[in-house]
């Protein structure tokens, strides 16, 4: 019978995914855990609006889940099909160590449990009866011990095993899976055990391809044995330091054999420029993250040699304008983070050149109106952050002519409304933070041709009523935050007809009453919503009850208490898994 | 009902279900095979033989069928399943797309 189920290898990127993660959390209280089921309801049943029909197959699978203690065992079961019932108990939180046992020798490829609740050895014998067959193992968060991994030796063709915070597993642990040489994708984040002599089992995993070794403090000296997996296209060694230890330029030295390396990140380590010589030689590296590493702009001279170089961190290093004209060699980026950088205006006349650029993020920079001038030839530039920087109204024209813009960021600037008619333009912004208190309604007014606007941030900007008339030029706004106090419930008659927005910041505005609620009561794409610090009552609460996409409320400061809430949760709001107040 | 708006669906024990054409291409697998020219002596005689699905499976996929066209149609009931099927209908699905 064909094959209905594609294995789904990509998910196993998303290793910080919300998703079970957050379920994690609130199946360890008991009375919370009707959450479980149905915050984390599997993707098909989330897609699946009102219309559409499940399929047979579905329909078959959820009825598995539902009377799997009939089930003794999978293994007659073509192993597609198994993989669809294991993933159905995995993401519905139904899987036990009990029902595990019916999946024992059914030659599943994907076991993907990571952040799953109570995984720990005894799941083992299962996982690893699937034998040969096993290409990927997510056991992220588990209770995994040095022995339990042993029981993975078996699993010969695994290629990716995702072992992120398992803090029970050691050097030792490591050394069960060194002779899994058709890895080709390994990830140990959090591990605060292993040390450079640990990392000796990696020697022998010569096809991989993508090492997370990120917040493994003890790791530093053990680069070393990375030397011979030379096809390895991706590292991160992030926050691999403690307050006394740290990745350091003698671990870069092993690294300048990697040729293959595309994506190196070693962010807050005490790499300085003399290490960063070290990779010179990485002909294929496209994405360096430096962030935090103590490097300064002489760190260009060896950053030019690397001609496949797009992305660039070196937010929070040493830069300064000292050196910085070797940026303009960096010929091919297209994302630049200079942020908490001491750089001026007189480091942004490098610049000019980098035509290919399409993200720039000077986030509490130096630098002011006049530097701005050095980017007009920056045609590609799609994202820029001057949040924080000495930019104001002057400034602007500079970006009138980048027409590709969308999105800027002029938060904490000293923009004003006058400044904001340059932006008028620039049609192709879709998001836009002007969080600044000299923002008021006029600012709004220079605004309305920006049409494709999703994400407005007005937190601090002095809005009134008057000015959210602006707002119904804005059809597609996904996210609106306006939180400087000025708005009163007539306001909100021109927020009502938003009806894509999904996040609703307005908080701060402590005229606003159960009037605001009953408004916005149609806008039920709403998954975000903030009215603390305002008239809102518990009488009020009523009024939310059609939004059933609601996944956080705060109405903090009001008069709701915790338990207002919890009533309108379980009676309408199935997805609410965040509120203020607890 | 004119013959051409039907199909005979045959299980393995050759029992026969004649049903409407519309209700059977709900499986993506006999919609394939009613539809794709020439390729399949079923799309000529309107009848398809499945000596791997049982007659009561079959019956149960005949009764999915209805149920997603009146599903489609906007009358959102459950669909029974028994837990002894179960699994044998989930690999009749499989094998019909459905």
């Amino acid at each position: 019978m064909g094959s209905a189920c594609s294995r789904k290898r990509d998910q196993l990127d998303n290793e910080d995914s919300l998703h079970r993660g957050v379920t994690r959390i609130y199946c360890k209280s008991g009375s919370s855990k009707w959450l479980v089921t149905t915050f984390s309801k599997p993707a098909v049943d989330m897609q699946r609006g009102k219309g559409q029909c499940p399929s047979l197959m579905e329909l078959c699978i959820y009825k598995t889940r539902e009377d799997i203690d009939r089930y003794k065992t999978f293994s007659m079961l073509p192993r597609d099909i198994t993989q669809q019932i294991f993933n159905e108990l995995v993401n519905s939180h139904c899987l036990t160590e009990v029902s595990l046992q019916a999946f024992k020798d059914c030659a599943l490829q994907d076991l993907d449990l990571g952040e799953y609740p109570g995984v720990n050895d005894n799941w083992m014998g299962v996982i690893s009866s699937q034998g040969s067959s096993l290409l990927s193992v997510n056991l992220a968060g588990s209770d995994i011990t040095d022995s339990g991994l042993m029981c993975l030796r078996v699993c010969g063709n695994l290629q990716d095993i995702n072992l992120n915070c398992c803090y029970q597993i050691s050097d030792y642990g490591l050394q069960h899976i060194s002779a899994l040489s058709n890895l080709t994708s390994l990830s140990f984040r959090r591990n605060g055990t292993v040390t450079a002599q640990g990392m000796s089992a990696l020697a022998g995993l010569v096809n991989l391809v993508k090492l997370d070794l990120e917040k493994c403090p003890g790791i530093h000296g053990g680069l070393v044995h990375l030397r011979g997996l030379t096809k390895l296209e991706s590292l991160n060694i992030n926050w691999c330091k403690t307050t006394t230890d740290a990745i350091t330029d003698a671990d870069m030295m092993p690294l300048s054999v990697l040729t293959n390396l595309e994506k190196l990140q070693i962010s807050c380590s005490k790499v300085t420029d003399a290490g960063i010589t070290h990779l010179k030689g990485l002909q294929k590296l496209s994405i360096l993250n430096l962030e935090g590493c103590p490097v300064t702009a002489a760190c260009l001279d060896s950053l030019s040699a690397l001609v496949a170089l797009q992305c660039l961190n070196l937010t929070r290093c040493n830069v300064t304008d000292d050196g910085s004209e070797k940026f303009s060699l960096l010929r091919n980026l297209k994302v630049l983070n200079l942020s908490f950088n001491e750089i001026t205006d007189a480091c942004l006349v490098h610049m000019k050149g980098l035509t290919n650029l399409e993200s720039l993020n000077l986030d509490s920079c130096r630098i002011g109106d006049d530097g701005l001038a050095n980017l007009t030839g920056l045609q590609q530039l799609k994202f820029l952050v001057l949040s924080d920087t000495e930019v104001g109204s002057n400034g602007l024209r500079h970006l009138s002519g980048l027409i590709n813009l969308e999105s800027v960021d002029l938060s904490f600037t000293e923009v004003t409304d006058v400044g904001l008619r340059k932006l008028a333009g620039l049609s192709s912004i879709k998001s836009l933070n002007l969080d600044a208190r000299q923002i008021t309604d006029a600012g709004l007014a220079a605004l309305t041709t920006l049409t494709q606007l999703t994400d407005l941030d007005l937190f601090g900007a002095r809005i009134t009523d008057s000015g959210t008339s602006y707002l119904r030029n804005f059809k597609n706004l996904r996210c609106l935050q306006i939180c400087s106090g000025g708005l009163t419930d007539a306001g909100v008659k021109n927020i009502k007809d938003l009806s894509s927005l999904s996040l609703l910041n307005l908080s701060q505005n402590c005229n606003l009453t159960d009037k605001t609620l009953e408004l916005i009561s149609g806008l039920t794409g709403l998954v975000s919503l903030n009215v603390s610090s305002s008239r809102i009552t518990a009488a009020g609460l009523r009024h939310l009850k059609p939004m059933k996409n609601l996944r956080s409320l705060s109405l903090d400061s009001c008069k709701v208490t915790a338990n207002d809430i919890k009533k309108l949760q379980s009676s309408d709001l199935p997805n609410l898994v965040c509120f203020r107040p607890e | 009902m004119r013959k051409e708006d039907t199909v005979k669906l045959i299980s393995a024990e050759g029992f026969e279900f004649v049903i409407d054409k519309e209700a059977a291409m709900v499986s993506q697998t006999i919609r394939n095979m009613l539809t794709s020219p020439g390729s399949f002596a079923e799309t000529e005689h309107g009848e398809v033989t499945f000596p791997e699905i049982s007659t009561v499976i079959l019956e149960k996929i005949c009764q999915y069928f209805y149920w997603s066209l009146q599903y489609a149609r906007g009358k959102e009931t459950e669909f029974p399943i028994e837990p002894e099927l179960t699994l044998e209908l989930m690999m009749a699905a499989n094998y019909l797309h459905t």
